[in-house]
């Protein structure tokens, strides 16, 4: 409760700042540029012309483009007595304002604008003519497919936005712009499809980032514990892509998607526990093929959160579990292991988190070297040393492995992490306290909403119609509806009847 | 207290999942040993026994919905402090929030029971009570909704053990079921009322009707949910009662967890050490539901949020968890909260529905207005 409390204040405060700042644009030159050097401290890349005819030009060097300026500015403006109007009417550039206030002219003139001032009155002619300063596009990394479109969203705002335009060719698709973080001011926009998202649910997203009173926003992925519905979760409430594919299709189903300036991933929301397993793949091949591989991404899943903290607990506790035939081996290969089960399964399972933060920070030549070493030779002393049990490296391998199959890093990360107090559970209790575990990532779950609708959709509350795309898939014919996640205005994706026909 | 209340529409929940509630709630401890206390009864005609309760429970639901629905949205506290005036009424829901915290202490009570007598003999009481009380405690601040979901999935999660009942199911012997109707009519009788224990929690219709949706398919769902339980009971005995022979059964006190005995995969053996640690999923809602309506009803009562009354509750309840008893006095506790639970569920709805029908016909012109059901 005492979030609204501090959301409802810092409301308040910026108000007032607001009208603070509220300082108008001198009309006199000198002051201009005095006041101009004030506010950005005698900054060493400001750049001042004066022009005979009473025109002041302001601009960072670092930022503009110098050919613009020369071809679409300078060239343009005429000699003699000119009135902010006709400058206006004059430049060559399509992004131009005019602007009264000095707060607005710094702004524009730190995006990459020229600000264009004429002695005597009291406003400033602004001219976009900004680098892009960007890398090309390249492939997705982290999402990377066979099949599907191979290209990922980059750090510019712009370019993702286009990316995204190119995809939907609709007049619908709406677009809002904030600016977020005292400092840095960053760009951040919401996209939603017009008539298939739903109003209020945008609203509440606005709402959300609206009311952020932050320092700074580097990163989406700093942005989305922002606006989460409960940060202190264990998992992520809001996916995040870098296809650009995948934010159309969550557009298409009535979701919104926000994208910050500067940072390769976009949010998504809202969102479902079980799209964290979810891939866009899925939607490129055989429906038994995606199937198969939705099922087997739960499976992996639950082994690789339960595997080894079912094995502390049958071997601290309950011997009687494990058929003779398979109790011979575990007895053989542990009968050196001077450690209990648990200390055993934390040490490796350590080793296994060591090997792989070790390996993601480093470059991927050394990182290669890095595996052959922790993995092989580590792992194989260890054996011999009687350190560890054969079996436990295997169960501690698969489950690593399995952990490397939920096609979200995020969710990925959370559920490496999960196993940690799961075993320590496991260890202490036996098979009550996994219960007791899986029981409280139960209900913590089931707590859990996105955007202010449940996290556990479709399988709580039930939509059976929504569970033909959720952990099977079924042939495209089948999955004509949105999901009801989103409160699609349109429920309707196509008509059956209309598209099955193929002669 | 107003009779009448109007949650709020985010805390509803779909009427088509009170079939899940009520079934969950009536599955929780009693049916880790029904089979022997029946049997012991009503013999090898236990499961008419079974199906008798069944049927009770079927016209018990009947005369809770309809009593329900002579209100427009109102729930038991409500509906007592409307027929019975204010001092009889509340003393009538301070019985059945007393009730409810019974049932919250018994079902603890006995699922440490199990835990120490199978899994781990040493474990402390207070330690197992903390976990359940700790989860209980976490659900309930989730709200309403939580608490429906965690029913929902000990529902939907444990449905796979129904299929291990064909381990035993190879080692039946038909034989013991038979000759039919051996045991007299008294009997029988006498073996479903021992079914009491067992067969309720579907009296939580009283205090979740409000928060239903659709109002109309109350009844339907109630009685899909009883059903369901139903089956699954009868299937239970059946099974029992040809697997075991007639001495084994009276020996046997946790019937259906040695059935789980014989259950063996290629990687795992002793089943019922899986299967009772489980039983933590088939208890918890039982917990939160008995714990909520308590909540809910000095809340009702007092006026205040439910959520301060939780704190108390669960602090009183741990507190009373703590106090040791030994098999024979859990037993005795067992059957004084069975025979208090018969008269509760079984009796009392009857007398409730008489009394609003009265009231509604007498006191109709006298312009009890807010009694009556806008339709």
């Amino acid at each position: 409760m005492f979030f609204k409390k501090k959301k409802a204040d810092s409301l308040n405060s910026m108000n007032q700042e607001n009208i603070e700042e509220r300082e108008m644009i001198p009309a006199d030159t000198e002051d201009f540029i005095n006041e101009m050097k004030k506010r950005l401290h005698n900054s060493a890349d400001l750049n001042i012309k004066d022009r005979p005819n009473g025109i002041t030009l302001i601009f960072l060097d670092s930022l503009i483009d110098n050919k613009m300026l020369h071809g679409d500015i300078l060239a343009c403006l005429h000699d003699g007595k000119v009135s902010p109007d006709q400058i206006l009417k004059d430049i060559n550039v399509s992004n131009v304002a005019k602007y009264p206030f000095i707060v607005e002219a710094v702004d524009t003139m730190l995006k990459g604008a020229v600000l264009i001032h004429t002695s005597g009155h009291p406003c400033i002619v602004s001219a976009s003519i900004g680098t892009q300063e960007h890398r090309s596009l390249t492939r997705p990394e982290n999402e990377s497919q066979v099949l599907g479109p191979q290209i990922a969203f980059n750090e510019s705002l712009a370019t993702n936005i286009s990316l995204i335009r190119r995809y939907l060719t609709n007049p619908n698709v709406c677009n809002e712009s904030f600016s977020l973080g005292k400092q840095t001011n960053s760009g951040v926009s919401i996209l939603y499809m017009k008539g298939i998202a739903d109003e209020e649910m945008v609203d509440r997203l606005r709402e959300r980032i609206k009311n952020i009173k932050v320092d700074s926003v580097l990163d989406s992925s700093t942005l989305v514990q922002l606006i989460e519905d409960n940060s202190y979760a264990i998992f992520p409430q809001m996916l995040m892509t870098e296809r650009p594919d995948r934010a159309c299709s969550w557009l298409l189903n009535g979701k919104m998607i926000v994208l910050v300036d500067g940072s390769v991933q976009v949010i998504g929301c809202p969102q479902t526990f079980i799209e964290f397993f979810q891939s866009m793949e899925d939607e490129s091949v055989r429906w038994q093929i995606a199937t198969f591989l939705r099922l087997m991404r739960i499976f992996s899943m639950i082994v690789s959160i339960f595997f080894t903290a079912i094995y502390v607990a049958a071997l601290t506790f309950h011997y009687e579990i494990i058929p003779q035939t398979l109790l011979v081996p575990l007895g053989e290969s542990r009968s050196r292991v001077p450690f209990p089960p648990i200390i055993e399964a934390l040490l490796l399972e350590a080793m296994i988190e060591l090997l792989r933060e070790a390996g993601a920070r480093l470059p991927t030549k050394v990182g290669q070297t890095m595996g052959i070493v922790g993995g092989i030779v580590v792992g194989t002393a260890a054996v011999e040393a009687g350190f560890t049990s054969n079996i436990l490296i295997i169960i501690i391998a698969v489950s690593a492995l399995a952990s490397f199959t939920t096609p979200n890093y995020m969710m990925g990360n959370v559920i490496r992490v999960l196993r940690f107090p799961l075993i320590i559970l496991a260890g202490l209790w036996g098979f009550y306290g996994l219960m007791i575990g899986f029981c409280f990532l139960l209900i913590h779950l089931i707590r859990q909403t996105s955007l202010g609708t449940p996290f556990l959709a479709p399988f709580y509350p039930p939509r059976f119609a929504d569970w033909r795309d959720s952990i099977i898939r079924l042939p495209i014919g089948f999955t004509n509806l949105r999901p009801l996640q989103a409160r699609p205005k349109d429920r309707f994706k196509y008509r059956i009847r209309k598209s099955n026909k193929k002669e | 207290m107003k009779v009448l209340i109007e949650p709020k529409p985010q805390n509803m929940v779909n009427t088509f999942l009170l079939i899940f509630v009520v079934h969950s709630m009536q599955l929780g401890v009693g049916i880790q040993g029904f089979q022997r206390i029946i049997y012991l009864e009503a013999k090898h005609d236990a499961w008419i026994s079974v199906i008798l309760s069944g049927v009770a429970s079927a016209i018990v639901g009947f005369v809770m919905v309809k009593t329900l629905a002579a209100y427009a949205c109102s729930d038991l506290y409500g509906i007592q402090y409307d027929v019975f005036g204010k001092w009889l009424g509340n003393l009538m829901n301070i019985l059945y929030v007393l009730y409810s915290l019974g049932g919250f202490h018994v079902i603890v009570r006995n699922y440490i029971e199990v835990i120490q007598a199978w899994v781990f003999p040493e474990l402390p009481n207070w330690l197992l009570s903390f976990t359940l009380v700790f989860l209980v405690f976490y659900g309930l601040n989730g709200g309403l909704r939580t608490i429906v979901g965690v029913s929902f999935f000990s529902v939907i999660l444990s449905l796979w053990l129904i299929l291990l009942l064909a381990y035993p199911f190879q080692f039946t012997n038909w034989d013991y079921l038979f000759p039919i109707l051996e045991s007299s009519v008294t009997e029988i009788l006498k073996g479903a009322k021992q079914m009491t224990f067992t067969i309720i929690g579907f009296e939580i219709i009283f205090v979740i009707y409000p928060f239903l949706k659709e109002k109309d398919r109350v009844h339907k769902h109630m009685q899909y949910g009883l059903l369901f339980t139903t089956i699954l009971y009868l299937g239970l005995m059946v099974v029992s009662l040809a697997y075991f022979s007639g001495g084994q059964l009276e020996r046997t006190i946790w019937g259906t967890l040695s059935l789980f005995k014989i259950v063996r995969f290629p990687f795992i053996e002793r089943f019922e050490y899986v299967a009772i640690t489980f039983w933590v999923l088939l208890i918890l809602p039982n917990l939160m539901f008995y714990l909520w309506s308590a909540s809910r009803g000095i809340a009702r009562i007092v006026g205040k949020k439910e959520k301060k009354i939780n704190w108390l509750l669960l602090a009183f309840l741990y507190l009373s968890l703590l106090y040791p008893l030994n098999r024979m006095e859990i037993n005795m506790m067992n059957d004084y909260f069975a025979k208090g639970a018969f008269y509760i569920v079984f009796c009392y709805p009857f007398l409730l529905f008489a009394a609003v029908l009265i009231k509604k016909k007498f006191f109709r012109k006298k312009g009890g207005a807010n009694v009556e059901n806008s339709n």
